[in-house]
């Protein structure tokens, strides 16, 4: 459901519906969290200008973003009576053009997943086939947009934790560059990687929201001065001087035909409208760091970025003898296994001893990899691949980690890396399940990423894809 | 045998800054708890810091007043630690970046021995909640979370106690001056550590040191150096250890007491914040704050010497107290009876306010009615005696001019009304007249008594003295 | 892979505030193994010369905060999170140093 769609019904009746429909769809899907009071905010209406492009529009929140007096856990147990004392940049700025929140959504445990089987609610079901994952982290959101709930949901992007989701649900991921959308109050994974985006099911509607969430906040000091364009008034998805390069790593290490011809029959539409599509090939040791990389940046990062969580001045705190015990036994309790070998293992590449081996040696790959990844996009308007290499996998079921599916499976941490833009958009089914493509482009390119998904978007027809489109 | 001391200095000092390091809640003093406060400061999830730009500021004063070279590109990192004072689980601070580097002081010892202590690095980085314990557990208070802090930290320049003393008391002078801190030890608004160690004279490698900490006051930090180094000697001497340790000082027994041992170094895990990007400095502003810092203490004491003509000893207390050398320089602008204004300032002013308890902030002295008042004893309009009268007066805030008005204070300076006065002083007393006739000098002494009654003490001892040997000769 | 035996795996725990289990000291060693293997594919890629990477942009900023108080919140909503409030202040057990 686009934006589009939703304004067909009046405010009050399309904030309800989507409430009953989140509620209606939570057995089955297990995406949310908390459901959050609409009265007051649709009361709040009365202050905003009907023009504003969200107004009166029925959005979710990953459980992650801070709103003043809802719950906030970030799907950890640590957090589960953690009620938020302030607003996030990006709820501030989404209340202010009219997004009434109905739900915060489920999550892998802060952010720390690509599954969405690491949410202390429990796994979130994908709405296509419930057998199988959201995919994560912001699984939550992810499935209150394609099951057709809300046109719009806020995700949160470290390694692909949007644009993966976006693949097997099938609707628009969009990561946007690093610093475009201020991350105050944004409960992180890791700072350096993490990225605010959200879910769309519209190219329209992607560009549209871009306008509202983007622009300088003075609390995050690595937002971006960069003007905001009127992303949504310049959508043209005219191709003639688009240059395109398809990322042969992974393309080449793709074994399903299905979604092999899915991508090429695509690649020769863009062509035929005008397109200058050719394939380019990273440096393959390169790609096969980008993982090891990912994991050791994200888990350092994350285990001083969740230092905070002791349960002293908020959290579920567990009792103990002396206050060092209270920190220990709330941690222990609060903190799922996965998490906390997580952090011994960032904690361990971060000690004095090891930080050159690891932790920084890490980050002087990364600098490799970017500047790989920039080589090619000095000559391309876009590098453009699968989002993945299979539908979204059954719960349980084992990806097979083959030497190859390491690069299909991470390559999207190159967004994260160079903070470069990047977006997820659905081209198709395969087994009835949704896939996609994943594009990134030049550091504040956004609207080339817009212009290329609204050519895609017409090829497909996939505009406001969701559950309910066939149904 | 003959030992040596080496003691390095690490100093935190709370910036005087209205808002905190990282966050726009305010930096308050002895307001109620948990009011001071937002979300940064409580290290709620989702917060990020956002850089002081006074607290860099002042942080600039400082390195520039200690020498040191400034680095224009400004990057935190962090250092992680769990304890319950500290809400994020880790301190935001500038290890591999230190604003200031290589700098140095001057220090003046008690016997005048003037000495280069060098400065390794300034950083800024923020102060922990305040913790109160008690049986029944610990309170916690985060208004104090987040206040910015530079820690100063010395090269191992320091020889003893006294030595030491003369460094924090030089630094904790600079800053005040600078209005860079409170420097308030007592309140902890300035805190001092020191590590000492000894070694035989001559030997080149360093001895096992030991931390002392805590100390709040400057005296104290003397105190407990001394105790620590004579703790070592007597270890050494004995043929035992210096044991690595944290220890504090114990102002009853005189001595310093182990708080805790050190095995090896706490592993901190710094590394750069990802949420601070860093910050190019503008030449031009770190200049202007160079350029527009205030009057330091050497300088203000050279000047008071040259230019005012001021004894070392004078130009000394008025420049160990910042506040006494303001008032002095406010006093100086409407007089230039300078040694006697600084006299009034250093002796008088100061007892008054002694006597009466009163701050310094809330001096009742006008400087102008103290300047005017030493202008009139210069000018021979009222005696030394009865400026001490006027001046219990200035320091109920009353103009002297009308003080000496309302007691009929003026001091006669008139001669011919002071030689009716003499003449008729000499006329009822011919013995006198007759004694200095016989060289008994101190029959003028008798007669300036006289005088002074017959006048009630307001002849102008000066005038009325010439005067009087005058007479008598004609007689 | 000796040091890494479950009492190293828990005292590294400790260290960062929390328990693990036998168990799960076991699965450490496990991805301490991979965390290895990791290291390796690092260690075969040359980075001689190359600075760290910290920030994805590293373009330096001029931005400081004016030192102007802003955002104060009330001592209530301060502690509203906070599972024991005396005299308000956070209170926990006793601090043992």
């Amino acid at each position: 459901m686009d934006f589009e769609r939703a304004r067909k019904e009046d405010v009050n009746a399309r904030i309800h519906v989507a409430l009953e429909k989140a509620k209606a769809k939570q057995a089955d899907l297990n995406a949310v969290v908390s459901f959050v009071d609409v009265e007051s905010q649709i009361e709040g209406l009365k202050d905003i200008d009907e023009n504003q492009p969200f107004y009166g529009m029925p959005i979710v929140l990953k459980d992650n973003v801070n709103m003043k007096g809802v719950r906030t856990t970030a799907s950890s147990r640590i957090l589960n009576n953690y009620v938020s004392i302030y607003d996030a940049h990006i709820t501030t700025k989404l209340k202010e053009a009219g997004a009434v929140v109905i739900a915060k959504a489920s999550m892998d445990e802060l952010g720390m997943g690509g599954t969405n089987e690491n949410a202390y609610t429990g796994p979130v079901c994908n709405p296509w086939d419930t057998s199988r994952i959201s995919g994560g982290s912001s699984g939550g959101s992810a499935v209150l947009v394609s099951s057709g709930v809300v046109p719009f949901a806020i995700g949160t992007d470290t390694g692909d934790s949007i644009r993966k989701p976006a693949a097997f649900n099938g609707i628009i991921g969009m990561k946007p560059t690093y610093g475009r959308i201020s991350r105050y109050g944004v409960i992180p994974y890791a700072s350096s990687l993490d990225h605010v985006g959200y879910f769309t099911t519209s190219i329209k509607d992607a560009a549209v929201a871009l306008e509202v969430l983007a622009g300088r906040d003075d609390r995050d000091m690595t937002s971006s001065y960069k003007e905001v364009e009127n992303y949504a008034e310049q959508l043209n998805s005219d191709l003639h001087d688009k240059k395109i390069a398809i990322l042969d790593n992974v393309q080449n290490a793709i074994t399903n035909e299905e979604i092999k011809d899915n991508f090429n029959s695509l690649m020769a539409k863009l062509e035929a409208r005008g397109a200058t599509i050719e394939h380019v090939s990273l440096d393959d040791k390169l790609m096969h760091a980008l993982l090891p990389v990912y994991y050791i940046i994200a888990n350092a990062e994350a285990t001083a970025n969740h230092s905070n969580l002791d349960g002293i001045r908020f959290g579920e705190r567990e009792d103990g003898e002396s206050v060092e015990d209270v920190m220990i036994n709330s941690r222990t309790k609060g903190l799922s296994s996965n998490v906390r070998k997580r952090f011994v293992i960032g904690s361990y590449s971060l000690f004095a001893a090891n930080q050159e081996k690891i932790f920084r040696k890490a980050q002087k790959v990364r600098r490799l990899i970017v500047e790989e990844l920039k080589r090619v996009l000095d000559q391309y308007d876009v590098v453009i691949a699968d989002a993945s290499a299979t539908i979204a996998p059954k719960f349980k079921e084992k990806v097979q980690a083959g030497n190859d599916d390491i690069v299909t499976e991470n390559y999207m941490v190159l967004g994260n890396f160079s903070g470069y833009p990047s977006i997820t958009v659905p081209t198709g089914f395969v087994e009835g399940m949704p896939i996609g493509i994943n594009m990134t482009a030049k550091p504040f390119e956004e609207q080339t990423l817009f212009n290329i998904g609204l050519a895609i978007e017409e090829e497909t027809g996939l505009k406001g894809n969701d559950v309910e489109v066939d149904a | 045998m003959n030992y040596e001391t080496i003691i390095g200095i690490e100093i935190h000092c709370e910036l005087k800054t209205k808002t905190k390091m990282f966050s726009s809640a305010p930096v308050t003093f002895g307001e109620m708890a948990n009011t001071c406060v937002n979300e940064i400061d409580l290290g709620h999830p989702g917060t990020l810091p956002c850089v002081n730009k006074e607290a860099v500021r002042l942080a600039i004063k400082a390195a520039t007043a200690m020498n040191c070279e400034i680095d224009p590109l400004v990057k935190f990192d962090r250092k992680n630690y769990y304890y319950s004072d500290l809400p994020k689980g880790y301190q935001i601070t500038q290890q591999f970046h230190p604003l200031g580097r290589n700098g140095h002081v001057t220090i003046e010892t008690k016997d005048g021995v003037t000495k280069d202590i060098r400065i390794n690095r300034i950083h800024m980085e923020e102060d922990t909640a305040k913790q109160f314990h008690s049986d029944a557990g610990s309170l916690i208070d985060f208004n104090r979370a987040g206040t910015p802090l530079i820690e100063i930290v010395s090269e191992p320049d320091i020889r003893n106690g006294a030595e030491a003393a003369a460094y924090v008391e030089k630094l904790r002078t600079l800053l005040y001056y600078l209005g860079v801190s409170d420097v308030k030890m007592e309140e902890g608004s300035m805190r001092c550590d020191v590590n000492v160690s000894i070694r035989e004279e001559g030997s080149e490698t360093f001895g096992t040191k030991t931390e002392v900490k805590n100390l709040n006051s400057i005296s104290n930090v003397q105190k407990a150096i001394d105790a620590e180094v004579q703790r070592q000697i007597e270890l050494v001497s004995n043929g035992e250890r210096v044991i690595q340790a944290t220890r504090r000082y114990d102002e009853t027994q005189k001595t310093t007491v182990l708080m805790r041992k050190k095995e090896g170094d706490v592993d901190y895990k710094f590394f750069p914040d990802p949420n601070i990007t860093p910050i190019r400095l503008d030449d031009a502003w770190i200049k202007d704050i160079q350029d527009s810092m205030e009057e330091l203490p050497d300088e203000r004491k050279a000047r008071y010497m040259s230019d005012y003509g001021l004894k070392d000893y004078d130009a000394g207390v008025l420049v160990a107290n910042r506040e006494l050398g303001d008032f002095f320089d406010e006093v100086c602008k409407y007089t230039e009876n300078y040694k006697k204004a600084a006299n009034w300032v250093i002796v008088e002013l100061t007892a008054a306010l002694n006597k009466d308890n009163i701050k310094f902030e809330n001096n009742p002295c006008n400087p102008k009615y103290l300047a005017d008042m030493v202008n009139m004893v210069e000018k021979g309009e009222i005696s030394g005696k009865q400026a001490k009268e006027v001046f219990e007066e200035i320091m109920k805030g009353k103009d002297p001019k009308k003080v000496v008005e309302e007691k009929g204070m003026k001091q006669m300076s008139d001669s011919s009304e002071l030689l009716a006065v003499v003449t008729s002083v000499l006329d009822a007393n011919p013995q006198s007249i007759e004694d200095f006739k016989n060289g008994k000098d101190r029959a003028v002494g008798f007669l300036m008594g006289q005088v002074m009654k017959a006048s009630k003490g307001q002849a102008n001892p000066k005038i009325a003295n010439q005067l009087i040997q005058e007479e008598l000769k004609k007689r | 892979m000796e040091e890494y035996s479950v009492e190293y795996f828990k005292k590294l725990a400790h260290d960062i505030m929390f328990d693990i289990s036998d168990q799960e000291a076991l699965e450490l060693q496990d991805d301490f193994k991979e965390l290895v293997s990791e290291i390796n594919v690092l260690d075969e890629i040359n980075t001689e010369g190359v600075e760290e990477m910290v920030y994805p942009f590293e373009m330096e900023t001029h931005f400081l905060r004016e030192d102007v108080v802003e955002n104060v919140i009330s001592q209530t909503d301060a502690l509203s999170n906070a599972k024991s409030v005396k005299a308000g202040h956070v209170h926990v057990p006793k601090v043992v140093k």
